[in-house]
């Protein structure tokens, strides 16, 4: 333990002068007490003089030059293992739930560990069923593999992470990590209450950094929610859902502070390091010969501009994306999940099987037909399409409201009660639509219901008014 | 302590010159205070009449009249009277005060301009920390450096010069807060300006707080009536929600807020109207229209003009917002507009930039989204334990030439639980307010909602979206089937009916009525330039014939089913009596059957 005295302030950066040669080490914390509580920094640089640069993980008013610090001489640890399961945490790994605290016999970790060897990795193949439609035909997951919910604001990522979490999760029967990076604290409230409802809350460890906090937090967060996910997979040998949401508050934070920190800045005022802190973290959420690690990200897209750096960056990391749109939502279509700028890695005959792999590929050429039509159809109208054309038009508006499908967290707000679809029945679905077996029923039938049957349903109430 | 120069001197300033004692005795207080010998050099100075003036580096020892009166004076003001009655804690203070030599910081300004002043000394001075410059300008900390620190200034620079003496006021940027605001007009330091006098306050708050965290919040699940139809109805707003107001220039942005806090009126919510970087007669025009619809005595309007310093645009949601905690945190309900953030953003772009922190993208900062997120995160509704109070904020954003997706746009949006967006197209072709239906959302309001309102409003939003999307498909196909013509028209109804004059709220009986009969297809044959009459025609007649059931759904929102069944059966005789006899014969006839005495 060592000590030293505050230098400098600049925002959330706060410079640290040591004895020469006691000086922390780079990522190792200090801790300044103000008012009796303790305000927690990480050690960022040294930049000479016997100075070391910091990061505050809380606010820095009330700091001041010559304000006395000490250094610990460790990382931030977190509590792992089963004590973690049903509570709820902070970035430095203390629980926030007003339970008990964590007890000293509980082992902690360093949240910062290397990435797991090129020899321990397993590729992954499995298909992982949502029960949500588009997602299971066009963009399957893979169990064990990376996913990410691309989306501008108010698209409904949140909407559909937590979906993800109703329909997945629960069937789930390992541990769930969830990690809110700088969202909204309304959205921790809701999502704790709706977790200890469901029950899912005993097998889930819940860690957040919301949008209230300083940049420092937000920057950390999620190394903590992952260390917890990677315990679990390294040492009891589980399989692990780990949620974050949301992933571009992370590098957000850190461009926050890159200037501060005395870096040039990049293309977007982006920090110079982007690429290098996304590697980092993102090689660590991985499979491995011991475990794995299934992670849904959601990755907000600023400016709805789908090149922005960071978003650009985080794509190259993930085996299957799926994308929102503004247009799908202005159509009052929801999920609004753009069908053709998504992928998925394991979308290939061998891997899901020749039907499903054909279902897809025809609901997309449908689609993109429609698309190319519509420009068409906007200047001349649908009177001057050959008759094939117009087939396939009504088919393509059929096929995009049959992907739309009503949520179950969504119920309270819509009232109306939301559908899994299994895998079987989705491709049964499509496959109706696209043999033509559904010309006849109109495309109003097909909008906001579950399976085929449904839709079949809805369109006789729809006849009878 | 101070000792960050090599050899500091000691400077005394008396009338009289000190005996041989006195300078021991003051020497020796040197040694044992900053640990080595300092001389003391005195100077006479015949203002002080009674006692002295010691100041050692950039630490002053004020032992005047005057600095004893000035020691007194703030013991005084420091009582915390938040408990208790006023008067025997003066008292005490009063038995208890002991003048004592307390050491004060000082410092002085060696750059000044831009509303920014850079400062030597100040050793003790902690981020964030009012300071005040000799002329009483006030600034603010907002980087300290090795050698200097920096602050923004609040008021006029001319009055700041190099040299100026600095001095600590040992608190943080904070805001007087109190009941006796509400009516009041106020910049963004609380103090008064709209000339009738000083305001009284009941404490005094940090304008930047921490935001409750997780489980200090509960579920939104109160409404927040706006008196809007069509908000009311498709996007409703809960108390503790947060919603955004976005739109191009003159789309009615403000109207909407300005609507909503009218219809507050005789709701026990208490309003507040934050106005960043508008011009001061748009704000005064405001004023006077609340005033003329009842509303400014249950509002309070902060206001940081076009005019005022950047440094008091940046703080002025945040000082208004810490108003808002002060009731909030009593158990009240508050609804809070923040009109606009993007000229809040500019403000702080321009703070920030003179600062020397580089830019990001459109040049804002870094951390700009930090700026409007740790400031929405505040409003919320609080959980039981916490008293239950809730803070409603709608902010306002104003796009260019209706790009929602710019940056500071989508910023806000990340951040809001929903937005209503309102298009000039739409304004200008008479749909007022001009609320975009695809693009506005509530993410939280329907668990807020009523259930009358629920259970009339239904699918109108999905069903206006699907319109929408026809009418698109179908604007240049000549032969129309019979179903899809029926689905235009009644869409076409749908949204003539969302029209609503400025100042003119509805109450839930009114829109739950309309629902019911827009929904159920009565008012299909009416013709569509005859709607709004027809519109308040109905309106008369079934709160004429219904008003036990009307000031039912008033009171506690819920709808039975056999009320609903007989509003729906009067709608629809109502309808055919319309068409039978063309609209005036109708009302006319109406006008009878209210005499007959349904009352």
């Amino acid at each position: 333990m060592t000590t030293g005295t505050i230098v400098q302030v600049a925002g959330p950066v706060v410079d640290v002068r040591f004895d020469p040669g006691q000086l922390p080490r780079i990522r190792e914390v200090v801790i300044a007490v103000l008012d009796g509580a303790e305000r927690v920094m990480e050690v960022s640089q040294h930049i000479g003089g016997d100075v070391v640069r910091c990061v505050m993980l809380a606010g820095s008013e009330g700091l001041y030059r010559g304000m006395n610090v000490t250094a610990p001489g460790r990382t931030i640890m977190v509590p792992v293992g089963e004590a973690t399961l049903g509570r709820m945490f902070n970035v430095l790994g203390d629980p926030i739930d007003g339970g008990e605290e964590i007890g000293p016999g509980t082992e902690r970790m360093s949240i910062y560990r290397p990435a797991p060897a090129f020899s321990e990795l397993t590729p992954s193949v499995e298909i992982l069923e949502t029960g949500i439609k588009v997602i299971d035909l066009l963009e399957p997951y893979a169990r064990g593999g990376k996913i990410g919910l691309f989306g501008g604001a108010g698209v409904g990522k949140t909407v559909l992470i937590q979906e993800l979490i109703h329909n997945v999760a629960m069937e789930h029967d390992g541990y769930s990590i969830f990690t809110g990076v700088g969202e909204r604290s309304r959205e921790g409230n809701d999502l704790w209450h709706e977790m200890q409802e469901s029950g899912v809350i005993g097998k889930t460890a819940l860690v957040f950094g919301q949008m209230n906090e300083s940049p420092g937090v937000r920057m950390r967060v999620p190394l903590s929610g992952l260390t917890m996910a990677e315990y679990f997979r390294d040492r009891e040998h589980r399989d692990v859902l780990l949620f974050i949401d949301n992933i571009f508050r992370f590098v957000q934070a850190g461009s926050e502070i890159s200037t501060l920190l005395g870096r040039m800045p990049s293309a977007v005022g982006y920090q110079p390091t982007l690429a290098g802190e996304m590697g980092e973290l993102q090689e660590r959420i991985t499979s491995t010969e011991n475990g794995s690690i299934t992670s849904v990200q959601a990755v907000y897209v600023p400016a709805d501009d789908l090149t922005d750096p960071a978003t650009a960056t985080t794509f190259s990391h993930l085996d299957a994306t799926t994308v929102l749109s503004r247009k799908i939502v202005e159509e009052g279509i929801y999920p609004a999940v753009d069908p053709l700028e998504s992928m998925s890695r394991i979308l290939q005959a061998d891997t899901v099987g020749e039907e499903h792999y054909r279902t897809a590929r025809t609901v997309q050429e449908i689609l993109q037909k429609y698309r190319e039509l519509q420009d068409i159809i906007a200047i001349l109208g649908m009177d001057e399409l050959s008759d094939a054309d117009r087939l396939t038009v009504y088919r393509a508006r059929k096929i995009k409201r049959f992907l739309s499908q009503p949520f179950h967290v969504a119920e309270k707000f819509t009232g109306v009660s939301g559908a899994y679809v299994k895998l079987e029945d989705t491709l049964k679905g499509f496959g109706a639509i696209i043999a033509g077996d559904m010309d006849n029923v109109p495309e109003a039938a097909f909008y906001n219901v579950g399976t085929i049957d449904d839709a079949l349903a809805k369109a006789k109430t729809l006849g009878e008014t | 302590m101070a000792n960050d120069e090599k050899t500091p001197r000691a400077y005394l300033y008396s009338d009289t010159e000190p005996s041989e004692e006195q300078t021991k005795r003051l020497e020796a207080f040197l040694e044992r205070t900053y640990r080595q010998v300092i001389p003391l050099r005195w100077t006479q100075s015949p203002g002080i009449k009674d006692g002295f003036r010691l100041e050692v580096g950039s630490d002053v020892y004020d032992w005047t009249l005057e600095g004893r009166v000035r020691q007194f004076q703030e013991r005084l003001n420091r009582i915390d009277n938040s408990e208790q009655s006023v008067i025997p804690l003066i008292r005490r203070v009063v038995n208890e005060f002991q003048p004592t030599v307390e050491r004060e910081e000082k410092g002085e300004a060696i750059f000044v301009g831009d509303e920014i002043a850079r400062v030597r000394g100040l050793p003790g001075v902690q981020y964030g920390e009012v300071v005040e410059f000799a002329n009483g300008v006030h600034g603010m900390v907002q980087d300290l450096r090795e050698d200097s620190v920096g602050c923004v200034l609040f008021g006029a620079n001319g009055d700041v010069a190099e040299g100026s003496i600095v001095k600590r006021t040992g608190r943080t940027a904070g805001m007087p807060v109190g009941i006796r605001f509400l009516g009041r007009v106020v910049n963004a330091l609380g103090e008064p300006i709209d000339g009738k006098g000083a305001i009284e306050h009941d404490a005094y708050r940090p304008i930047e707080v921490a935001a409750p965290g997780i489980l200090d919040r509960s579920a939104v699940n109160r409404p927040l009536e706006t008196g809007i139809l069509c908000i009311d109805s498709m996007f409703p707003i809960g108390r503790g929600q947060r919603e955004l107001i976005i739109g191009d220039r003159q789309t009615g942005k403000t109207a909407i807020a300005i609507d909503t806090i009218i219809n507050q009126n005789r709701r026990n919510v208490i309003c507040i109207y934050c106005a960043i970087g508008q011009k001061a007669s748009s704000v005064a025009q405001i004023a006077a229209n609340l005033e003329a619809h009842g509303a400014l005595q249950h509002t309070i309007i902060v206001s940081a003009c076009a005019s005022d310093p950047a440094a008091e645009q940046y703080i002025a949601p945040y000082a208004a917002t810490a108003l808002g905690e002060h009731f909030m945190n009593t158990g009240r309900d508050v609804l809070i507009v923040y009109d606009d953030l993007s000229k809040h953003a500019i403000a702080y772009r321009a703070l920030s930039l003179l600062l020397e922190r580089s830019p990001g993208r459109e040049a804002y900062p870094g951390d700009v989204f930090y700026l409007h997120s740790r400031l929405l995160e505040r409003s919320a509704h609080l959980s039981e334990e916490l008293g239950g109070g809730s803070m409603t904020a709608l902010p306002i954003i104003e796009t260019q030439a209706g790009d929602v997706s710019a940056y500071i746009p989508t910023n806000v949006i990340s951040i809001t639980d929903g937005q209503i967006y309102l298009e000039s197209n739409l304004f200008f072709s008479g749909q007022r307010p001009a609320v975009n239906v695809g693009l506005s959302v509530s993410r939280v309001g329907g668990a807020a909602q009523t259930k009358a309102m629920k259970q009339s409003a239904g699918s109108l939003r999905i069903d206006l979206a699907q319109f929408r999307e026809m009418e698109a498909f179908t604007q240049f196909s000549s032969d129309l089937d019979e179903v899809t013509k029926r689905q235009l028209v009644y869409g076409q109804g749908l949204m003539r009916l969302l029209r609503q004059d400025q100042y003119k709220p509805f109450s839930q009986h009114r829109m739950v009525i309309l629902l019911i009969a827009a929904l159920n297809h009565t008012m299909e044959n009416i013709p569509i330039d005859d709607l709004l009459k027809y519109r308040e025609a109905l309106l008369d007649s079934l709160e004429g014939k219904y008003a036990d059931i009307c000031r039912r759904l008033d009171r506690n929102g819920k709808l039975l089913d056999r009320d609903k069944d007989l509003l729906l059966k009067e709608a629809k005789d109502f309808a055919a009596r319309w068409l039978h006899d063309g609209g005036a014969a109708a009302e006319a006839g109406e006008q009878e059957e209210n005499a007959d005495g349904e009352r």
